[in-house]
């Protein structure tokens, strides 16, 4: 059954449709909606979050962390910063998989708005070790790695300069709502796959430790703040703006400014998992109407662009023959439900998330996913 | 017009990228394999590879990395580091790289130089001399990454390896390097004017702008490592290079007039003996 | 089929991995029979003269290679060494060259103020065409670069062979072609996309007279 309007359909976990057809990520997104209005109203949260900023980051060099991928989201992001009068520090994880447009958008948004930057690199044979080991337990969060070190390092980055805010580019209006079950990402859940099937010694990865993270949200009082949920973001016009103004270019594909991800996005998730996260990004650009319907089906039916040489490449720095590769391609599909993960803890502490959720310190889709 | 060349030198320990500061205290900068990528997309007009820990830990050129590397540059590229036989030269240079630089083992046996130069062409023989300036105003050499100190006169010693057959000098200030203050323009100057083949200047750039200065000081290419591994006061690991446009505009002049201004002093013939104070 | 003459002299690795970038099939023999049966010839080389028709002799192909391309008129390339064994004589080295071009190859000698020119000319120049040819197809704009490492370079006795010439300190001939033999003193498996053009317009538009 297909949603009568977006294009999720009933193979995605958790989806339910009502008497229109209409599907409850489509009825998630109109509450969000309400929740994070944009216009006239969002224009006056988001001056007051941005006073809020200032003030909490009067006394330091920096009033907020900006993670930058170099993507589209984020840059622009660091410019609406800058726009609200704000001081941010931009914060990069580099997984030694970045590809040359990536950098050069970074390095172009920062050098022009006049940001200051902090990477952080992980080694690059721990990282290959940590991917390989996800990719043979067979579980869909190949990114997890990636996701949880940035995480960790934006907040290691806030502590060092005793920043309060950390703003996140995520926008639900184009981007979307990853749907419940597909999957699941915690410190833990990367301990337990990297203890049953890694190789090299956790040294420069930066895991985020459940007490480490605690420690950030009741002691440093850290908020996460995702203001693009206040702007009428739309992404075709915003990617015009940010080659006119600052000559960022287009990588092709969201997320794949990162050749990593692109690799999981592209190739591991609906080749072996079954995964198009197309329709999770499509579906949301229908809702907002920077999408016709037509053109996402359309889009959808054409299947994700790869090149051999970047599977290749893959495979060469993962340290994996051929044969080895397709035997883990064709393991038996895993989830975080067959490792050891936090969730069980998550659960058990769900009201104090939820308090944690009221103050902004952990984002509302963290407390609805994982504390249930 | 030829131009200036301009490109990154890059240093190897174990299977990671590095930088230094003054040869100490290495700190991990990424992936050697995607890092060649990003400087091939970017089409840098060569690239440098030093192996720093190959000749103090006493081992050979990582023959895999080097072949790798090869496969991913359509631009000329030198391999360095721990380099002591001709036998080492014609396998680096069969598996991709188009030249080699050797420093330490052209102290201990300088015919080496001659040998390799006559067997592979000059053109393939790049000579590194590592320059530390000494408190008399001097330049004296130090080999084995910096940590063996000589009282050979650097300047001397270009000319000697020149004599050898080295095909251009790479000349690193060890004082300058990693500091981003700006090259050593006395160090470059001096150099350049005792020899007619190619000297590389490296250590220090802080700036583009630095890479014009160190032209005009004599400098037939450029080479850095941190001004483009870093971006920022924070000194963050984010890879980047200067446009064609960028380069020209920094240099504003062709390397012909440039080097109409540059004096070649008349070599003199040293034997070994008087290289040493 | 593109083949790498193999005469154990020069990066031939290189240009068969640029060959790979650009999608076009080519292998590396010193093997009589897969050089009889290529359909465009490559003759790399890196090092000095003597020794390169020293190897070339002792490779045995200089008969198979004579009937490819004199006689059969087979593109060929010679790259920067092999561009100037193409010619008659070099000031390098005592033993002549294939002949098969009327030139010599002579080193670079600069006047007095143009002293501090250094040899050997290392880097990236332009190239000034004479003449429209299908080996610089779409390389004529003004960025168009190669990669130089030379200590010699060729001076052509019928000006109509020269191709193009470079400026440092003086022109000089930086690629020619005479009928199915062309010649580049640059490395384009070393010129990143501009060498690419190169090779994917000899592959595809030279063409056996």
């Amino acid at each position: 059954m297909f949603c009568s309007r977006c294009i999720l359909d009933s193979r995605i976990p958790g989806i339910t449709f009502d008497e229109n057809g209409v599907c409850n990520y489509c009825k998630i997104h109109d509450e969000m909606c309400k929740e994070y209005p944009t216009g006239e109203k969002g224009q006056k949260i988001l001056t007051k979050i941005a006073e809020n900023i200032k003030r909490g980051g009067r006394k330091s060099k920096y009033d907020c962390v900006i993670g930058v991928s170099g993507g589209c989201d984020s840059s622009y992001l660091l410019y609406l910063a800058r726009k609200l009068g704000l001081r941010p520090l931009a914060v990069h994880f580099d997984n030694t998989w970045n590809s040359t447009i990536a950098v050069e958008n970074i390095h172009t948004m920062l050098k022009k708005l006049d940001i200051e930057l902090y990477t952080y690199v992980i080694d690059n044979e721990e990282f290959n070790d940590l991917s390989r080991a996800f990719l043979s337990a067979s579980v869909p969060e190949i990114d997890a790695p990636t996701d949880i070190a940035l995480t960790t390092i934006l907040y290691l980055a806030a502590e060092k300069h005793k920043i309060k805010y950390i703003l996140n580019a995520h926008t639900f209006r184009t981007e979307g709502i990853s749907p419940i079950g597909w999957w699941y990402f915690d410190g833990k859940y990367v301990q337990s796959i990297h203890r049953q099937l890694g190789k090299r010694p956790m040294k420069t990865f930066p895991n985020l430790w459940l007490r480490q993270w605690l420690k950030w949200l009741i002691l440093n009082r850290i908020k996460r703040i995702r203001p693009l949920y206040y702007v009428d973001y739309r992404k075709e016009e915003t990617k015009r703006f940010l080659t006119e103004n600052f000559g960022w270019r287009w990588y092709g594909g969201h997320h794949m400014e990162n050749k990593f991800t692109f690799f999981n996005h592209n190739y591991i998730l609906p080749k072996k998992f079954d995964i198009d996260l197309r329709l999770v990004e499509f579906s949301a650009l229908v809702r907002s109407g920077q999408m016709a319907k037509r053109e996402a089906l359309e889009k959808i039916s054409k299947p994700m662009p790869i090149e051999e040489n970047l599977v290749n490449e893959v495979k060469k720095r993962l340290h994996f023959t051929d044969e080895e590769f397709n035997s883990v391609l064709s393991l038996p599909k895993k989830t975080a439900k067959n490792y050891e993960t936090y969730r069980p803890t998550f659960k058990r502490m769900r009201s104090f998330f939820w308090l944690m959720y009221k103050l902004d310190l952990v984002p509302k889709s963290f407390f609805i996913k994982y504390t249930r | 017009m030829l131009g200036v060349r301009v490109f990154p030198c890059l240093l190897l320990k174990n299977s990671g990228l590095v930088k230094t500061i003054k040869f100490q205290n290495p700190r991990y900068i990424g992936d050697p394999i995607n890092t060649v990528k990003i400087y091939n997309e970017k089409e840098v007009d060569e690239l440098v590879f030093l192996d720093i820990a190959a000749t103090t830990e006493n081992r050979k050129p990582p023959f895999n990395i080097i072949s790798q590397i090869a496969s991913e540059c359509f631009m000329p590229f030198a391999y360095g580091g721990g380099i002591r036989s001709l036998e080492d030269i014609k396998t680096i240079l069969s598996i991709g790289a188009e030249k080699v630089v050797i420093n330490s083992y052209a102290v201990e046996n300088p015919s080496f130089i001659k040998e390799a130069s006559e067997l592979f062409g000059s053109q393939s023989i790049i000579v590194s001399i590592d320059a530390k300036k000494h408190s008399n105003g001097s330049y004296y050499i130090s080999t084995h990454g910096g940590n063996k100190s000589t009282k050979i006169n650097s300047i001397a010693w270009a000319t000697k390896m020149e004599e050898m057959g080295a095909g251009e000098i790479l000349l690193n200030s060890i004082d300058r390097d990693g500091t981003m203050e700006g090259y050593d323009l006395e160090l470059t100057k001096k150099v350049s004017e005792a020899v007619s083949i190619p000297v590389i200047a490296c250590g220090g750039a802080g700036k583009y702008e630095d890479i014009g200065k160190v032209v005009e000081a004599g400098a037939s290419a450029v080479t850095a490592g941190s001004l483009f591994v870093y971006q920022g006061k924070n000194r963050s690991v984010l890879i980047n290079f200067p446009t064609r446009k960028e380069i020209e505009e920094i240099l504003g002049r062709s390397i012909e007039e440039i080097y109409s201004t540059v004096k070649c002093v008349r070599r003199q013939k040293f034997q070994i003996n008087d290289l040493v104070e | 089929m593109i083949v790498i003459v193999d005469y154990k002299m020069g990066n031939s690795g290189s240009i068969l991995n640029m060959f790979k970038r650009i999608g076009v099939e080519a292998i590396i023999s010193s093997n009589v029979s897969d050089i009889e049966g290529a359909d465009k010839l490559i003759l790399p080389g890196v090092g000095a003269f003597d020794n390169g028709i020293k190897n070339l002799k002792d490779s045995g192909l200089i008969p198979v290679l004579e009937k490819k391309v004199i006689k059969r008129k087979a593109p060929i390339l010679g790259i920067c060494l092999g561009m100037q064994l193409l010619t008659l004589r070099s000031e390098e080295g005592c033993l002549s060259g294939l002949g098969w071009v009327d030139a010599e190859t002579v080193r670079f000698r600069f006047t007095e103020n143009q002293a501090s020119l250094r040899i050997p000319h290392m880097g990236w120049n332009t190239v000034n065409l004479m003449r429209y040819n299908v080996l610089f197809e779409n390389l004529h704009n003004k960025d168009a670069r190669f990669y130089f490492a030379h200590s010699y370079n060729v001076r052509c006795n019928n000006e109509k062979d020269v191709l193009s010439t470079t400026h440092y300190g003086h022109d000089f001939v930086s690629s020619i072609q005479k009928g199915n033999i062309f010649g580049v003193q640059f490395h384009p498996e070393k010129s990143h996309r501009f060498g690419m053009q190169l090779l994917k317009n000899f592959c595809m538009h030279a063409r056996t007279l």
